[in-house]
């Protein structure tokens, strides 16, 4: 029998790195990873809605306000900082945001970068109205979204760097 | 976020999830996809004491067809049934259904089974599967029992599921050759749940209808068919279908709330009703021809 447990030990894969953390049941995965020092991993409304705590959960991105760390032990994390090299160099896709004017105050970046990120993995023809529909949960107050969708589309387009 | 702590317990087992439900009683949810409880317990709206995770539970992850019927386990992912290429040519409208159920990252997590057990007015699958007229299985732990889409939803939020049973598959019978279906929902952002949301199905031969079934979200606690306006369609022509457009809200009195008034609630019931209903009669006649 599973008793119902107040504390957890989870071990996830994040961006590469192993982790064990031990922490009360109710923590979410956002927490559980700012708590940790992943702080590109952001708390915007804490219902799911604006994307900000996006994380690739084995690939896929989800709300880190809207998973408990408890449920995902096991589990591969990417977050934004672990799409860059290991000497910190950005990938072509944070390249092409900052190329195509994809961010301003940088809240939501985080979370557009993982949308993109998996969106591209999925290997499909991109066009803009398809673009848009993955950034659909992935909500932007200052610079808009404009420059994000040509940002990915560069990408699509076989764009290694699009500088202007 | 000011969430009151609660404990976790992954279950093994549906029997396993019933048990632990029976001994913590009514301050016990179950947690499947949490794409809305966990809103919900953020924003200090339900304050459970324990949650019982579904997430490690065998067998509640199957998608298969069995004879005519998909029988979809309750902890399928959204995502899973919006990339299948079964539901996608066999249950069209649930696959439309689908594509309206939040955003992509709620498509991942979200559940079918937690969809329905949360029975939001609003929500897309409850509407969907109560005109596909499917079934659900509920389970205690030992038995199950077979319980229709129709009448599961009693209330806002609430559900026929009896304390400690635990919702384990919904069975959905395939359309016969030649039924069309449509879907229309408004919300105010894309991945809102609906105001308002219309699913039909209907047969039509040579323009006229055989029958239609329809059905509205967001127009009241819980998804209804439209009867009235179901008994007077058939025999209509598609075309003499507008003139019916009142007897698809009779009946109902939406309340007013934050999002919307329970007057303008109808008149979008009224016109999201007839597209979805004449959708389905043109795509019945479009698969007939």
């Amino acid at each position: 029998m599973n008793e119902p447990r107040t504390t957890c030990t989870v071990t996830l894969t994040v961006n590469g790195r192993r982790v064990t953390r031990s922490a009360p049941a109710h923590v979410t995965l956002l927490r559980w990873l700012r708590e940790a020092g992943v702080v590109d991993v952001r708390e915007g409304c804490g219902e799911g809605v604006c994307g900000s705590c996006a994380v690739l959960l084995d690939g896929q991105a989800v709300s880190g306000c809207l998973v408990l760390a408890a449920q995902v032990d096991g589990s591969q994390v990417v977050t934004a900082s672990g799409l860059a090299g290991e000497d910190g160099a950005l990938s072509d896709l944070q390249q092409a945001f900052l190329d195509h004017g994809a961010v301003q105050c940088g809240f939501c970046t985080s979370g557009m970068l993982l949308a993109a990120t998996e969106l591209l993995g999925l290997g499909e023809p991109l066009d803009r109205d398809r673009v848009v529909a993955a950034l659909e949960g992935n909500l932007c107050r200052c610079t808009g979204y404009d420059g994000v969708v040509d940002a990915i589309l560069a990408i699509a387009g076989g764009a290694r760097t699009a500088k202007r | 976020m000011f969430v009151k702590p609660f404990a976790y317990a992954a279950a093994g087992s549906v029997a396993e999830a019933a048990s632990i439900l029976r001994a913590h009683g009514p301050e016990a949810r179950i947690l499947a996809g949490g794409q809305s409880l966990l809103p919900i317990v953020n924003l200090g709206l339900a304050q459970p004491r324990v949650l019982v995770d579904l997430g490690r539970a065998s067998g509640l992850d199957g998608l298969e067809r069995a004879n005519d019927t998909l029988v979809v386990g309750a902890m399928v992912r959204h995502r899973t049934l919006e990339t299948s290429a079964e539901v996608a040519s066999s249950w069209p409208l649930l696959a439309a259904a689908i594509r309206h159920v939040g955003s992509p990252r709620v498509r991942v997590r979200g559940t079918l089974g937690g969809s329905l057990a949360h029975a939001d007015p609003a929500a897309e699958l409850p509407l969907a599967m109560l005109v596909l007229e499917a079934t659900y299985d509920a389970s205690d732990g030992e038995h199950v029992r077979n319980l229709g889409a129709e009448g599961f939803a009693v209330s806002y939020f609430t559900t026929t599921l009896a304390e400690g049973e635990v919702l384990t598959a919904a069975r959905v019978p395939a359309l016969e050759e030649g039924v069309g279906w449509g879907f229309h929902e408004l919300s105010r952002r894309a991945g809102d749940f609906a105001l308002v949301a219309a699913a039909a199905l209907a047969s039509c031969r040579d323009g006229v209808v055989d029958w239609i079934r329809l059905g509205l979200g967001g127009v009241g606690e819980r998804p209804v068919r439209c009867p009235v306006f179901e008994k007077a369609s058939a025999g209509a022509s598609i075309d003499g279908l507008e003139a019916l457009g009142d007897t698809i809200v009779q009946g109902l009195a939406p309340p007013d709330d934050t999002a919307a008034g329970g007057d303008y609630r109808l008149r979008v019931a009224r016109v999201l009703g007839l597209r979805a209903a004449i959708d389905a009669c043109r795509r019945s006649i479009g698969a007939r021809s």
